[in-house]
């Protein structure tokens, strides 16, 4: 078992040998091309990205898309650190992430097992409910949910935000930690209970391990889902004080729709590859963990 | 997969929903809160993010001139971005807990709006009057004021714009063209250009409005000054053959206006103008501040500003509205009105070189030459008169701006334009 | 050991608090949307019920039906998309990648991490004529034809709103489906290959097959999410050049908070869920009979 993105797939035997050494080689040459166009079509924006960051406002509506920077802007940053408070709001990001994230997993892992794993009447019906709110349009719920928060005098605070997010991080949790179980044959859990284990054992000593691929695929996916919302963050954030990164994104932009460009792209660099960079660091660390304690071959 | 078979038990699911939506209708009718007030115990602004000026503005004013007012009721603020603002206004609004001083939306504050029907707008004509600065507000600002809200004043003016088309001095004398003053010079000028090689206009498709106001000051070119009132009263419609005619004009202008004006924003517009790359831009007069900024405008002093060919004054506006929520009114705010109302027209054009809907108390010397010039033609305009969204309903605006693009570039009939425009103010939306 | 996995007591502490979380943020609210359908008014001056009147209108609104034409149409281009290019780089990244796939993988999955701001801003420069010709209109230009303002028409928009959000997407899908992809024993692709099965024709017999259910969940969240597209048209064109590229879930946001009509924007929203259950069934029906057959 691998993960996702972390490890690098199983440990696969060489395939046999399918065709002709030519044929072999022309499908090589095929998949190298592609390769690289993929290589080039994704990292472009990255590079694309730096170098605006680092160009006049004037550099960027005007020059062609392809252009360098003929003076290295590094003001930009220093004004996207000012005026966009990007240090606070990226703390903000991160208080209300990291909690949304753990609750969404190991809820929406925990919901999964027992609509899945655990037997009872009923448990199709409130799967196929929970899977509803996959279908249900975020933007009209903003206004009840408004309303809520503000009866219940949780208002200005991170809460809302964190609420939010577990609730309709939920459904695709769910859905998808069911399916993953799923894949999983009964006898295993069967077995376990057998040994006079209990459902929570079930869960945390056989389930939870036999699906870590599924969990860092989800974990990752909402992890993005969360970092990158604007729409809850905008709705639900009253003191500027409490904004995430995307809502000071919206700083560089002035009344009449003229957008300051320069300090914007350094702000976006900024996150980018701080969040590649985190992504990295943690990759390592799950990596090492899942190939000290891999179950099954 | 266990979910296939649920796909059955769908049905009962969604009634069992239907039948609780009944019993939680009952508790969200309950949910509206009456918070009696007392008044204001602090003076709470909310403007957009993207307005800068106002906060730095009420930072000068509260350690000097409005210093007795901020120990009375100390000034803090609060900002969101201007995407959100209607949205969170509306929601503050349902729960009681909008500030003393918030930015409106035209719709929802003028009369009949429903934050003027829920008590939430202060008259400021009366309040004005009462604290004795109501002449302060320069006439220009009052009677702006009156046409955009049916005679009410509910929007304290801490702008005031005209609008009218900034040129490029260099290129009219190259090619020989003398500043428009009928609509017919304007085209030929424009026309001239274009054989020249030069982009004649310059406007942004993303940014509806710098193409709809174009439709706007032509059917005041071409109608009357009172032409667009007729319309919002209902006296005449955009479907009638001399409006869709002026439509029609705008749609012949288009191949003068830049290539590819669809997707082209609003930075983008202004350093084709700024560069000396565009020859006209219909804009107003915020726009100063881009073109005293050295580090946009590569042209110096070739910018020139002129007013609108045909028209007897300057379309002209105040901004977004900037109201006072009635059920916090106090002296306390009350002595923060005269003040702002005392001193803020100085100290916007003495600092930020922005003009105000309020009397300049305290001379400003070296004035750019342009904003001087601006300055001297506002306090010499005969008359003002609105854009062409200034009366219309929320969708006919968002519906006028998002096809002005089609229309200039003939993806949309004039017919079909003004159609459009008159059946959303018909519905009332 | 039936009982143990049927503990009622484990099944509550299991199930409950994400159950109450989701029943709080998303059923609640979701149905109070649904009484709002049938009410008048704004969250400032309070609701009245109107019966019928929102259902009315939206049967007599060539907007909303053209928005939700337009929807179906994205949905339908866009999950194809998806899916097919997802599992073309699933399949990539298992059999052929192998151990080398991890720097691949991330690079692909990248333009997620990318705010929707800045993807929009590269494909309009991307695509521009003015005042800058963007690549794709040189690219164009090297084969002699002139150069296409690509947001002037609906039709051309498309195609810029199809290729953005795949190519923002596919990464995405692409991690979705190696989660299935990876979980196939070597043991079942071997004896295959023994049996003779090679390139597609395993592809299609063994591995669709054994990855079917995360296959199954890929595809109804893609269309879930596709019938919801919002942010990227929102940030690209505002659904431009008129209403041409508007999607239903961005008039429902404009007609509630910018028109300030939340009964009709509540009415719309009813419909965006209504449809997207009924592709979801579809889906899972013709599921039922793909596995019958296989």
């Amino acid at each position: 078992m691998s993960a996702t993105l972390t490890n690098a797939g199983t440990t696969r035997k060489a395939a046999p040998p399918a065709g002709a050494r030519a044929k072999r080689l022309t499908t090589s040459a095929v998949i190298k091309i592609i390769i690289g166009v993929l290589l080039v079509v994704e990292i472009y924006p990255l590079f694309w990205l730096l170098s605006s960051s680092l160009k006049t406002k004037d550099e960027i509506v005007s020059s062609p898309l392809w252009s360098l920077p003929s003076s290295l802007q590094f003001s930009n940053y220093v004004e996207a650190f000012t005026t966009g408070s990007l240090g606070r709001n990226a703390l903000n990001s991160l208080i209300v992430t990291v909690p949304s994230l753990f609750l969404i997993i190991v809820l929406g892992a925990a919901a999964g097992f027992a609509l899945e794993v655990m037997l009872w009447k009923g448990r199709n019906a409130v799967l196929f409910l929970i899977v509803g709110g996959m279908m249900v349009p975020l933007q009209m719920v903003l206004l009840p949910l408004f309303t809520i928060y503000y009866q219940t005098g949780i208002a200005n605070s991170y809460l809302p935000l964190i609420i939010t997010y577990v609730g309709h991080g939920l459904p695709l949790t769910v859905f998808l930690m069911a399916t993953y179980f799923r894949a999983i044959p009964r006898e295993i859990f069967e077995a376990s209970t057998l040994d006079g284990g209990g459902a929570f054992r079930a869960f945390f000593s056989v389930g939870l391990p036999m699906v870590r691929n599924g969990i860092f695929t989800v974990a990752l996916l909402q992890f993005f889902s969360v970092w990158n919302d604007l729409l809850i963050a905008l709705t639900f954030n009253i003191d500027s004080k409490l904004s995430t990164i995307q809502v000071g994104l919206l700083h560089f932009s002035d009344e009449y729709g003229a957008i300051n460009y320069g300090p914007l792209f350094a702000a976006i660099s900024m996150l980018v590859f701080s969040t590649l960079a985190i992504y990295l660091a943690i990759n390592q660390q799950v990596m090492r963990g899942l190939t000290a304690g891999s179950v099954k071959g | 997969m266990n979910i296939r078979t649920n796909a059955r038990r769908a049905g009962a699911v969604i009634a069992f929903a239907a039948g609780t939506s009944l019993v939680l209708a009952g508790c969200a009718g309950g949910g509206s809160g009456d918070g009696a007030s007392t008044g204001a115990t602090e003076f709470s602004v909310l403007v957009t993010n993207e307005n800068t000026q106002t906060g730095q503005l009420f930072d000068i004013l509260k350690e000097n001139q409005c210093a007795t007012e901020e120990k009375a009721l100390p000034y803090t603020l609060s900002q969101t971005p201007s995407a959100d603002m209607q949205s969170k206004i509306q929601l503050l609004s349902g729960q009681d807990a909008l500030p003393v001083f918030y930015a409106g939306t035209q719709s929802l504050v003028k009369p009949g709006g429903d934050l003027e029907k829920a008590g939430q707008v202060l008259d400021l004509r009366q309040t004005f009057d009462d604290l004795g600065v109501l002449d302060q507000v320069t006439p220009a600002a009052q009677s702006v004021i009156e046409q955009l809200y049916d005679g009410a004043f509910p929007t304290i003016p801490l702008q005031f714009n005209i609008e009218g088309i900034f040129y490029n001095k260099k290129i009219f004398a190259d090619n020989n063209i003398e500043i428009p003053t009928t609509l017919d010079e304007l085209t030929e000028a424009a026309d001239k250009l274009k054989a020249a090689g030069v982009t004649p206009i310059v406007a942004s498709g993303k940014t509806g409005w710098t193409i709809s106001r174009w439709l706007g000051a032509m059917i005041y070119s071409e109608l009357g000054p009172d032409a667009l009132s007729k319309v919002a009263s209902g006296d005449a419609k955009l479907t009638d053959p001399e409006y869709v005619k002026v439509a029609q004009q705008l749609q012949d202008l288009g191949p003068d206006f830049i290539d590819g004006i669809t997707n082209l924003d609003y930075d983008t517009m202004n350093a084709q103008m700024l560069n000396g790359d565009a020859a006209m831009m219909y804009m107003g007069t915020w726009f100063l501040a881009n073109v005293n900024n050295p580090d946009q405008n590569k042209v110096g002093d070739d910018i020139g500003f002129f007013q609108f060919p045909g028209i007897d004054g300057y379309p002209a506006n105040v901004g977004s509205p900037n109201v006072i929520n009635a059920k916090l009114y106090n002296d306390g705010v009350g002595g923060w009105l005269s003040c702002i109302a005392k001193n803020w027209g100085s100290e916007a054009l003495k600092t930020q070189g922005s003009f105000s809907g309020f009397v300049v108390n305290d001379p400003v010397a070296d004035l750019p030459p342009l904003t001087a010039d601006i300055q001297d033609k506002i306090s010499k305009a005969p008359g003002s008169v609105l854009w062409f969204e200034g009366l219309f309903t929320p969708k006919a605006n968002a519906d006028s701006s998002a096809n002005a693009a089609p229309l200039l570039t003939g993806a949309m009939s004039a017919e079909d334009f003004m159609g459009l425009i008159q059946g959303d103010l018909d519905s009332g939306q | 050991m039936k009982h143990v996995l049927g503990n009622k007591k484990a099944i509550a502490v299991l199930l409950l608090p994400a159950l109450l979380i989701y029943l709080g943020v998303m059923v609640v609210p979701a149905i109070w949307s649904f009484v709002l359908s049938f009410m008048d008014g704004s969250p400032v001056v309070g609701f009245e019920f109107v019966g019928l009147k929102n259902f009315e209108h939206l049967f007599s609104d060539k907007e909303a039906l053209n928005a939700l034409l337009f929807t179906l149409k994205y949905a339908i281009i866009i999950s194809v998309g998806q899916i097919l290019l997802g599992y073309a780089l699933a399949l990539l990244y298992t059999f052929v990648l192998r151990k080398s796939s991890t720097f691949i993988r991330t690079m692909v999955f990248f333009p997620v991490v990318l705010p929707t701001v800045a993807i929009a801003l590269l494909f309009g420069k991307l695509f521009s004529v003015s005042p800058q010709e963007g690549p794709i209109n040189s690219i164009i230009g090297l084969f002699g034809a002139p150069a296409v303002d690509w947001f002037a028409t609906g039709e051309n928009a498309f195609i810029v709103i199809v290729i953005m959000d795949l190519w923002r997407s596919m990464g995405f899908f692409a991690i979705l489906l190696y989660a299935g992809l990876i979980e196939i024993p070597e043991e079942i692709l071997d004896s295959a290959r023994i049996d003779g099965a090679g390139g597609l024709r395993l592809v299609w017999n063994i591995v669709v097959p054994v990855s079917l259910p995360v296959l199954m969940a890929t595809i109804i969240f893609s269309l879930n999410s596709s019938l919801k597209v919002f942010d990227s048209i929102l940030a690209l064109n505002n659904g431009g050049p008129g209403s041409a590229t508007t999607p239903l879930n961005l008039l429902m946001y404009k007609t509630a908070f910018t028109y300030g009509d939340f009964g009709y924007g509540s009415t719309l929203a009813l419909v965006i869920t209504v449809v997207c259950l009924a592709a979801t069934l579809l889906v899972f029906r013709s599921s039922r009979r793909d596995l019958t057959k296989g």
